[in-house]
C-alpha cells in the first residue's frame, strides 16, 4: 500500500525564550484524516507546539511543511494563505466582543475570503445550525455561556472551510457541565473525518478520538503511539508517571 | 434688552458661525489623526513609532497659542502662507490628534490579546484585524476620553482670534470695546460656549449608547 503524503510535517521545530528553550527540535507529520493529541505535564510546551504551527508563535528554528510546501515565516501572504487552511480553537474562545454570535462567523468569510455579505451570513447560519445554535445567531459573546462560545468559535473556524484543525484545551476554560457540549461538537467533528491535532487534558475523551498520542516532556517528544499503547503499557518513566497519575482520577 | 438684541447678537452669531466651521473640521481630522497615529504607536515599526511619538511629544508639549503663531506667523517664512481660518484648523486638528492619539493608544493596549490572536489566525492580515476587529473595540473605549478633548476643542477654538480668525470670542472683544458693554458680552459668549458643550457632551452621549455592545464592559 502507498504511504500517504501527510499533509502536515513539523520538521525540528524549536523555540527558545531568551536562553529558555521550550521546545527542542521537535518533530512529527500528521496525515489526511488523522486526529493526534499533544499530552504531557502543564508547562511542557504544548500550546506553544501549536502557535507553531500556524505561525502565532514564530518557531526559532525548523520548518513546517503544510501539503508538501515548506512555509517561509516572513512571507505575510503564505502564512495568511496557511491560516485559512489551518484553523485554530482556542481556550479561551477569543470571540470578536463587539459582533454577534452570526458576525463572529461571518466575518472572516466576508474580509478574508471576501465573499459577498449575503453569501457569508447564508453560510454563518448553516455553521452555527450545525453546532446547535443557530437561536442564538444575534446573540453576543458575552450573551453566551462559556460552551456556546466555544461551539460558536468552531463554526467561526469550519466556516473558513479548513483543511486541518488545531485545539488548545478547548475545554479546559470549561465547568464540567459546559464541557461535554463542546466534547459533543469536537467528536461530531472527528467522525466527520476531520483531520485535528488538540491539546487537551480530557485525556479519556481525546483516548476514544485519537489515532495517535504525542506525549511531550519538556520540549521533547518522549513517547508516541496509539492511546492504549500509551495509557496502558507506558514505556518511558515519565509517561508511566504521567499516566498513573491520570488513573489516580 | 433691545441693545443686546440689535447690536451685541448679530455680532455673536456671526462669531459662532465661524467658530463651528472651526470646530467641526478640526473635531474631525483630530480623531481621524489621533486613530492613525495611536494605532501605529502600537503596532508600527519601530522606526514609526518613534516618529509618531515625537509627534505626541512636540503638539501635547508646546502651547497651543504657540502653535498657532508658528503656523500663521512662522510658515510664511519658509515659504507656506496659510489663511487666518486654515492655520486654526491646522493647529486644532494637529494638537486635538496629539492628545486623541494617547486615549486611542491605550484603548487598543486594553483590548484583549485573544482578539488579535483569534483574527490573525482566521487569516486576517495585521492591517485588516486591525481595522475590522481591534479599532471597533478600541474606538468604544476610546469614547470617553476622546469625548473630553472635543469639549476642550470647543473652547479652545476662542485662540483662533490670537491668529486674526474672528470667531465667536474675536466677534466678543470687537463689541465689547465698540459698546464698553464688557461683563454683559462675554458673559453671552461664554453662555454660547456652555451652550455649545451641552449640546456635544449629549450628542457624545448618545454615541456612546448607540455604539454600546450588551454586557460588554471589562
Amino acid at each position: 500500500m502507498q504511504e500517504k503524503t501527510p499533509i502536515l510535517q513539523i520538521k525540528e521545530i524549536t523555540k527558545c525564550y531568551g536562553d529558555k528553550t521550550i521546545l527542542d527540535h521537535i518533530s512529527f507529520d500528521i496525515s489526511e484524516g488523522e486526529i493526534k493529541v499533544l499530552i504531557g505535564s502543564s508547562g511542557t510546551g504544548k500550546s506553544t507546539m501549536l502557535h507553531c504551527i500556524n505561525f502565532l508563535t514564530k518557531p526559532t528554528s525548523g520548518e513546517v511543511v503544510f501539503e508538501g510546501r515548506p512555509i517561509n515565516p516572513n512571507s505575510g501572504k503564505e502564512l495568511i494563505a496557511l491560516r485559512q487552511k489551518v484553523g485554530m480553537i482556542f481556550q479561551n474562545f477569543n470571540l470578536f466582543d463587539h459582533l454577534t454570535a452570526k458576525d463572529n462567523v461571518a466575518i472572516g468569510l466576508i474580509k478574508v475570503k471576501g465573499l459577498s455579505k449575503e453569501a457569508a451570513f447564508e453560510r454563518a447560519m448553516k455553521e452555527l445550525d450545525q453546532v446547535g445554535l443557530k437561536k442564538l445567531a444575534d446573540n453576543y459573546p458575552s450573551q453566551l455561556s462559556g460552551g456556546q462560545q466555544q461551539r460558536v468559535s468552531i463554526a467561526r473556524t469550519l466556516a473558513m472551510d479548513p483543511r486541518m484543525v488545531l485545539l488548545d484545551e478547548p475545554t479546559s476554560a470549561l465547568d464540567p457541565e459546559l464541557m461535554a457540549e463542546v466534547l459533543d461538537v469536537i467528536s461530531d467533528l472527528a467522525s466527520g473525518g476531520m483531520t485535528m491535532l488538540m491539546v487537551t487534558h480530557e485525556i479519556k475523551f481525546a483516548a476514544t478520538v485519537a489515532n495517535e498520542f504525542i506525549m511531550l516532556d519538556s520540549g521533547h517528544i518522549i513517547e508516541q503511539g496509539p492511546p492504549d499503547q500509551i495509557l496502558n503499557n507506558p514505556q518511558h518513566p515519565r509517561t508511566q508517571q504521567f499516566c498513573s497519575m491520570l488513573n489516580e482520577h | 434688552m433691545d441693545f443686546i438684541l440689535q447690536e451685541v447678537l448679530p455680532h455673536l452669531i456671526k462669531g459662532l458661525w465661524v467658530s463651528i466651521a472651526l470646530i467641526i473640521p478640526s473635531a474631525l481630522f483630530g480623531i481621524i489623526i489621533g486613530v492613525i497615529v495611536g494605532s501605529l504607536r502600537v503596532y508600527a515599526p519601530p522606526a514609526l513609532k518613534k516618529v509618531t511619538g515625537f509627534y505626541v511629544l512636540i503638539f501635547r508639549g508646546f502651547p497651543l497659542i504657540v502653535q498657532l503663531y508658528i503656523w500663521y506667523f512662522g510658515m510664511p517664512h519658509i515659504g507656506i502662507f496659510l489663511s487666518p481660518f486654515a492655520a486654526a484648523v491646522t493647529g486644532f486638528s494637529l494638537c486635538s490628534g496629539a492628545y486623541h492619539s494617547e486615549y486611542v493608544r491605550g484603548a487598543i493596549q486594553s483590548i484583549k490579546s485573544g482578539q488579535m490572536q483569534a483574527a490573525e489566525a482566521l487569516g486576517f492580515s495585521k492591517i485588516k484585524a486591525v481595522l475590522y476587529i481591534i479599532l471597533p473595540q478600541a474606538f468604544r473605549r476610546t469614547l470617553p476620553g476622546s469625548s473630553n478633548e472635543f469639549i476642550y476643542l470647543i473652547k479652545y477654538s476662542s485662540l483662533a482670534y490670537m491668529v486674526t480668525c474672528l470667531e465667536l470670542t474675536g466677534e466678543g472683544k470687537v463689541v465689547a470695546s465698540l459698546t464698553f458693554r464688557y461683563t454683559e458680552v462675554f458673559l453671552m459668549v461664554g453662555v454660547i460656549y456652555l451652550l455649545m458643550n451641552s449640546i456635544a457632551s449629549f450628542a457624545l452621549k448618545r454615541l456612546e449608547i448607540a455604539l454600546e455592545i450588551p454586557g460588554w464592559s471589562d
